[in-house]
């Protein structure tokens, strides 16, 4: 439905949007994903026909956006993101002149505004001058406007920005709801959001397009910062207990949290769902487990690592991959090979072999290949199987890069405090 | 094209009532209409109501200076206040013509601009009740004149307007180009006289100034009252070159 092919926008010297080029089928609802500056609002704006490209081709439904510009603007339903509507008027006039720009026939006029002020839960303000709505209401009020027309596509750009939580799922429902009949570009930098409406994300950069693809994919693919298994167990030795964890295959870091009466928190990070190792771990040391979970590679922890990597290696990360893997091959042998054994004293020693070949690599192996999108070669040592792996977060992030062992905790809570805030502060904007 | 331009001239003509300005400038004018008719016209022509009443449409320099002010103040948001608050990106974004846009607006302040102008009516209205009527064909001849010069000074106001991206600066802008093009004609014959016979003909420079001298084609025919089609194309003939411009101008926007 969407062709975008090898987009490029300047602004004087500044490159908006840098040879961008994707597709959208039919009925897809795709998320569009960006830091601020990004260039998503420039895109959509292109997209749009509003503003000309420098370079490139954007084509809507067959038609070129720019010779055929009259055909595509019939075909889609803008929404930019400030919400432009005159503020003199009433909501119900609003909608009427824009079916009027649309040429709807004038029979079915209010029956069609109706119908777009119910869909938005409108209905009781249509009398309301559009000035004096809320910025939630008259966010529902563009929406309503954009639908009208019922166009093929729909570009909707932040079109949560300012609302509350209600209403963010409220319009949340309705985007899920008009996919079944329209092709849906959405922006935003709110990232539950864009995980929770769209099963498509493109994450774009500085102009330039890092990720595409299903949030599984890319999490898959990207390796997302890796997944997190929350323990919590009665241990004797907290520090002794974290490089125990820590020396498990596929493990990266391993940060000590409070502890709390006689259990200790851990959080595990690595490849895949570790809860079997560390569940077997936790046996054989004969640990009191009270809670063990996983949670998944999240796409908060993707964008942050596309994002942030972006910033301190300046390309692509499926480009980076081979200047990543030397930084990251020397690093998981120490722990596994001499670590352990150096490092593991007093009671330990006598468990620590017996667990360690049971919790061990040849048994993780599908697991730890599958995850690593099949990099990974069958049968290759551990190490080597590690070197291959594809370069996650972790790598990328600058700021989980330093993993030695005493301040690995302190780094992962910069990087969430981190993508934390800047989440708030973009809410907050 | 037609419907389009329909729909923007009424979204912009409900948008203007919708402000108090209009309603400020209607209630100015109507004013000022009155008190000069009452007090200075009618006594100055001794009682002639049509002498007066077509001082009301035209006859005095008093219809320039106003419109050279008001038309500014009605053009001045048309565009640049859009382009500042959005709703332009959603203009452009809709399925119209950016020509459209532009006819639909010049066509809104050029009717509220008759509708100001049509002010003068009132007093002659009362007139006419009082037994006394004047020439109406004459004076509607001298209306029709004025909506058209008001529809050239619109034109340049929405252009102005398109460039600016602040209302006051469109306005000013407008303003001067207004007052430029209604002093050029007077100022170059003025000047031409310094220039000797044998240099450049007189009637050369006659020929050029006529094609752009907009008060003396106002006066020789529509305060005159001659309907002639030679000057109501002249004022239809440079209200489209600046509508053009206007278009252009605000296709240009997208470019910067």
């Amino acid at each position: 439905m969407i062709e975008v092919e090898n987009l490029t926008r300047r602004f004087g010297p500044h490159v908006a949007v840098d040879d961008l080029s994707f597709r959208l089928e039919a009925g897809e609802v795709v998320g569009f994903l960006g830091p601020n500056g990004a260039g998503k609002s420039t895109t959509m704006r292109m997209l749009a026909g509003f503003l000309p490209a420098t370079r490139g081709r954007i084509t809507i439904g067959g038609f070129d956006v720019l010779r055929q510009s009259l055909e595509v603007r019939r075909r889609i339903g803008y929404l930019p993101e400030n919400v432009p509507l005159y503020a003199e008027h009433r909501v119900e006039e609003m909608l009427r002149f824009q079916a009027r720009l649309h040429r709807i026939p004038r029979g079915e006029r209010t029956a069609r505004i109706g119908r777009a002020l119910e869909r938005v839960g409108l209905t009781d303000r249509r009398r309301s001058l559009v000035g004096s709505l809320s910025r939630g209401l008259r966010q529902r009020a563009g929406l309503a406007v954009s639908l009208l027309p019922e166009p093929d596509v729909l570009i909707l750009d932040e079109p949560t920005s300012g609302l509350d939580p209600i209403q963010r799922i409220e319009v949340r429902k309705l985007v899920l709801d008009l996919a079944s009949e329209h092709t849906v570009l959405l922006s935003s930098h709110i990232l539950a959001e864009v995980e929770a409406i769209c099963p498509r994300v493109l994450i774009i950069d500085r102009g330039r397009c890092l990720a595409d693809g299903s949030r599984e994919e890319l999490v898959e693919e990207l390796g997302g910062g890796g997944a997190l298994v929350r323990v919590e167990a009665a241990v004797l030795d907290a520090a002794e207990a974290a490089r125990l964890l820590r020396s498990l295959p596929g493990v990266e870091t391993v940060e000590v949290g409070e502890r709390v009466g006689i259990h200790t928190e851990f959080r595990v990070r690595g490849e895949g769902d570790l809860r079997e190792d560390v569940g077997a771990l936790a046996m054989a040391k004969q640990w009191a487990l009270r809670e063990l979970s996983w949670e998944r590679p999240s796409l908060e922890r993707l964008f942050a690592s596309l994002v942030l990597g972006e910033a301190s290696a300046t390309s692509v990360p499926r480009t980076v991959a081979p200047t990543a893997a030397p930084t990251a091959a020397p690093e998981p042998t120490s722990p596994i090979s001499t670590g352990l054994e150096l490092s593991v004293s007093g009671g330990a020693p006598t468990s620590a072999p017996s667990a360690a070949p049971m919790l061990n690599p040849f048994e993780r192996r599908p697991d730890a290949s599958s995850s690593a999108g099949g990099a990974a070669t069958d049968g290759a040592p551990s190490a080597g199987s590690r070197a291959e792996r594809p370069p996650g977060g972790p790598t990328l992030n600058p700021f989980e890069r330093p993993r030695t062992q005493s301040d690995a905790p302190a780094s992962d809570d910069g990087t969430d405090d981190r993508t934390g805030d800047r989440a708030d502060e973009e809410k907050g904007a | 094209m037609i419907g389009a331009s329909w729909t923007i001239l009424r979204r912009e003509l409900a948008g203007l009532f919708l402000q108090p300005l209009a309603w400020a400038l209607l209630l100015l004018a109507g004013l000022l209409q009155g008190l000069m008719f009452s007090s200075f016209y009618l006594p100055g022509r001794g009682g002639d109501v049509h002498a007066a009443g077509l001082e009301l449409f035209g006859g005095t320099q008093l219809f320039w200076v106003l419109a050279i002010v008001l038309t500014p103040l009605v053009t001045m948001r048309m565009i640049s206040e859009e382009a500042k608050s959005g709703v332009l990106e959603f203009l452009l974004t809709s399925p119209v013509p950016e020509a459209a846009v532009v006819i639909g607006k010049l066509g809104a302040a050029t009717i509220f601009m008759a509708l100001l102008w049509a002010s003068g009516f009132l007093p002659l209205v009362v007139a006419a009740l009082g037994g006394v009527s004047p020439d109406w064909p004459h004076l509607f001849v001298a209306y029709l004149g004025m909506v058209l010069v008001s529809a050239l000074f619109c034109a340049i106001g929405l252009a102005s307007s398109a460039l600016f991206s602040t209302p006051v600066l469109a306005a000013f802008v407008a303003f001067l180009g207004n007052f430029a093009l209604m002093v050029s004609g007077i100022v170059t014959l003025q000047l031409a006289d310094a220039v000797p016979e044998d240099v450049v003909p007189r009637a050369w420079i006659e020929w050029v100034v006529d094609k752009f001298d907009v008060v003396a084609r106002f006066q020789v025919s529509f305060v005159a009252g001659v309907l002639d089609s030679a000057h109501v194309v002249f004022f239809l003939a440079w209200t489209a070159a600046f509508a053009f411009l206007a278009v252009g101008l605000l296709e240009s926007r997208r470019w910067r």
